[in-house]
């Protein structure tokens, strides 16, 4: 019997959504709230206004993909459902980084890992970046809800091989690990979360938000990029939208113009930012953009004398945050572990090399693991993070430099995991380095960790999580935005994203975003109602 | 307006390049000044969307190196066929700023005037053996240069991706393909 496709359903009762990428003419739509994205935050706003009454206008620039759509297929996905056809880069081009761009946004092709955002990094944010109404106490209502809305609870069914290995390791060392809470409801097991859930089991923004949104009435606009917002007087008085071709890659010449009271941004790091350098929005203290956090990446790859089969099961089940904390909240750089899926493609650049290098590491794919260190930047004074800047054809570009402090972090990160990696019964470790080889012993393992000239390019670097650009915090002289997400020169201006973080969350950060969306939708829809 | 390729005398002069400050800033101009000055087609080959006759003649040499070990005896054609159709649907869903610095390296590759100088390989693409084409990519990881070392890291993700991405190579890396739902 086929998977349900309950967006396809709703569209047949009639959701009324618009495809950019077919309009023969111009066109304006107006709502009471604009929202731009359609991701944790756009989704988690547009439910909670709607819900309150308030007439909503969901834009998405990707396209709409639903069930029936996803195939498990690592090129069909990547070229239709991830940010510049997953060419994303930071400019120096030694930064892949993955963003969703679909009805959906992130929430689509995330590996479903949902953590609160952790207390100390929420006592950081008070304590340094002036942001005020969001302490632990405050925000746990919020996480609960949003919790019990996307069905988030620790992983029940045993890990897959590839996450077992941190369980392994952790214990034989005395590391703590933990289970990690995943967004799913009658999760099928199957591993491929990343190029979107074949059977709505993971509860993204397409299958819950979304669908209650277009229920009570709430529109959709996909295939059509937030361009440019009209402003005057301190106030955005509309947006001029561009309709994209199906491939979401180049206009189509048609335009959309949105009139609306208010206007929420929710385009994530990197995209929310960069409309508002677009529009020339005030930014009397150049903060927009600045402050860019990419939970950067390494990865570690090990085999194992049994078959792993890193490509099945749930892509994330089993983290370790025994060195996230360790140095305190400030102190070197620290990380969160946690491992990737391994599909062919996403495989092959990570083991790296070409020829038969290449082709030795593939032909052990089945019994290969590969760990994640996830370093926690934004909260050292020499880990300021990345720029937004606008390209020749004014999309956006991240300038992240990699400071010696995060290098340090890196090799750092690099031994954490060879060591849980042998622990947990690797019989070869393999450092995701061009220099790298595999190794049979810990000490050995040392030894090419230590002796790694570490650099951009030779390091394989990635990053998942686009937090900051549009920090939140009481001094306009700091942020771009107050602690409400409301943009602190222009009155009828939110922000309702990743963006907002002062720092990184130092955990995957998609319910960070969801618990804080909706304590911000819930005080929104408070205050539209006074005009 | 970036002058032509060959009004540029730096490359006429083969240790210049290496040494020269200004070669980065030359690099960077350099697949550009090649498609303003009209060196570079850019009409896509037949039975292509993006690639370009040009594209395809050095890519047809580079991707057999690069699948070298992954493909059975007697596939290597068809594969590499295969990879360069899912190499160009990529390339087709690429934001046009990373389809223009792509295919501005695609140029440099794929000019005589830069290919030498910058290559190592003085001939044709056609004639270069595996171990010129291995020295080239050694030679570019290597570089001084951090655009070279960039196009490096993107030729090898983007042939290998490509190839990973189609069923026929899941046979080598033990792949049994998405589950059945």
């Amino acid at each position: 019997m086929p998977v349900p496709d309950p967006f396809r359903e709703g569209l047949s009762r009639g959701w009324k959504t618009y495809n950019g990428s077919q309009l023969t003419q111009d066109l304006t739509l107006e709502a009471d709230v604009a929202i731009i994205g359609s991701g944790a935050g756009g989704g988690t706003t547009a439910e909670i206004l709607s819900a309150a009454g308030y007439k909503v206008l969901l834009i998405e620039e990707g396209p709409l993909k639903t069930s029936s759509d996803f195939k498990m297929l690592e090129d069909q996905a990547y070229t239709s459902l991830y940010q510049e056809g997953i060419g994303r880069m930071s400019k120096d081009g030694a930064i892949t980084i993955l963003q969703g761009r679909a009805v959906g946004g992130t929430t689509l092709i995330n590996w479903t890992s949902s953590f609160r955002t952790p207390t100390p990094t929420l006592e950081h944010w008070a304590k340094e970046h002036d942001v005020k109404g969001h302490s632990p106490a405050e925000m746990a209502p919020w996480f609960e809800k949003m919790e019990q809305r996307l069905g988030v609870a620790p992983w029940r069914v045993p890990p897959n091989a590839n996450n077992d290995v941190i369980r392994k390791g952790c214990e034989k060392l005395g590391y703590s690990w933990h289970v990690i809470p995943r967004n799913v409801r009658g999760c099928w097991n199957l591993g491929y979360c990343g190029m979107g859930c074949p059977t709505n089991a993971k509860q993204s923004m397409l299958v819950t938000t979304i669908p209650a949104t277009l229920e009570k009435g709430g529109e959709l606009l996909y295939l059509a990029r937030a361009q440019q917002l009209s402003i005057k007087d301190g106030k955005v008085t509309g947006l001029q939208c561009v309709a994209m071709d199906d491939r979401c890659v180049a206009p189509t010449g048609r335009t959309i113009t949105v009139k609306a009271r208010h206007y929420v941004l929710a385009g994530g790091g990197i995209n929310s930012p960069a409309l508002l350098l677009r529009s020339d929005a005030p930014d009397p203290h150049k903060r927009l953009g600045k402050r860019t956090f990419l939970h950067l990446v390494n990865m570690s790859a090990a085999l194992f004398d049994e078959v792993v089969n890193p490509f099945y099961g749930a892509p994330q089940s089993i983290y370790s945050d025994h060195f996230q904390w360790q140095d305190g909240t400030t102190g070197k750089m620290s990380y969160k572990l946690e491992v990737p899926p391994l599909h062919p493609a996403l495989a092959t650049t990570l083991l790296g090399g070409f020829g038969t290098e290449n082709a030795q590491h593939m032909e052990h794919l089945p019994h290969t693991h590969a760990m994640l260190a996830l370093l926690r930047d934004g909260f050292h004074p020499e880990s300021t993070g990345g720029s937004v800047e606008l390209r020749g054809d004014n999309t956006p570009v991240l300038d992240y430099q990699v400071s010696p402090y995060a290098w340090e972090g890196l090799r750092r990160a690099f031994h954490s995991m060879a060591e849980i990696q042998f622990a947990g019964g690797a019989s070869a470790v393999m450092p995701m380095h061009a220099d790298a080889r595999y190794v049979k012993t810990l000490a050995e393992a040392r030894t090419l960790i230590d002796g790694l000239s570490l650099e951009l390019y030779r390091t394989r670097l990635g990053s998942a999580h686009v937090m900051g650009g549009c920090a939140m915090g009481e001094d306009p002289k700091n942020a771009v935005t107050d602690s409400l997400g409301r943009h602190h020169q222009l009155s009828n201006l939110s922000i309702h994203d990743g963006s907002l973080f002062p720092t990184s969350i130092g955990a995957n950060p998609q319910l960070s975003v969801y618990g804080l969306t909706a304590q911000l939708a819930t005080s929104l829809a408070e205050r539209l109602k006074n005009p | 307006m970036s002058p032509s390729l060959t009004d540029t005398p730096a490359l006429s002069r083969r240790g210049l390049l290496k040494f020269s400050l200004g070669a980065t800033a030359f690099l960077a101009t350099a697949g550009l000044g090649a498609s303003l000055s009209g060196c570079s087609s850019s009409v896509a080959a037949n039975g292509f969307v993006i690639l370009r006759s040009g594209d395809l003649l050095f890519l047809r040499a580079l991707i057999p190196v690069m699948l070298e070990g992954s493909v059975a005896a007697g596939k290597m054609p068809a594969s590499v066929d295969e990879t360069l159709h899912c190499l160009d649907n990529a390339l087709n869903h690429l934001s046009p700023e990373m389809l223009k610095l792509t295919q501005q390296l695609f140029d440099v590759l794929g000019m005589t005037v830069t290919r030498g100088p910058l290559t190592g390989i003085w001939g044709s693409w056609e004639n270069a053996s595996s171990e010129e084409i291995r020295h080239f990519l050694d030679r570019w990881e290597n570089s001084s240069l951090s655009l070279l070392r960039m196009g490096h890291s993107s030729l090898l993700q983007l042939v290998m991706m490509a190839w990973y991405s189609r069923a026929e190579s899941w046979v080598h890396c033990g792949y049994p393909g998405p589950p059945a739902v």
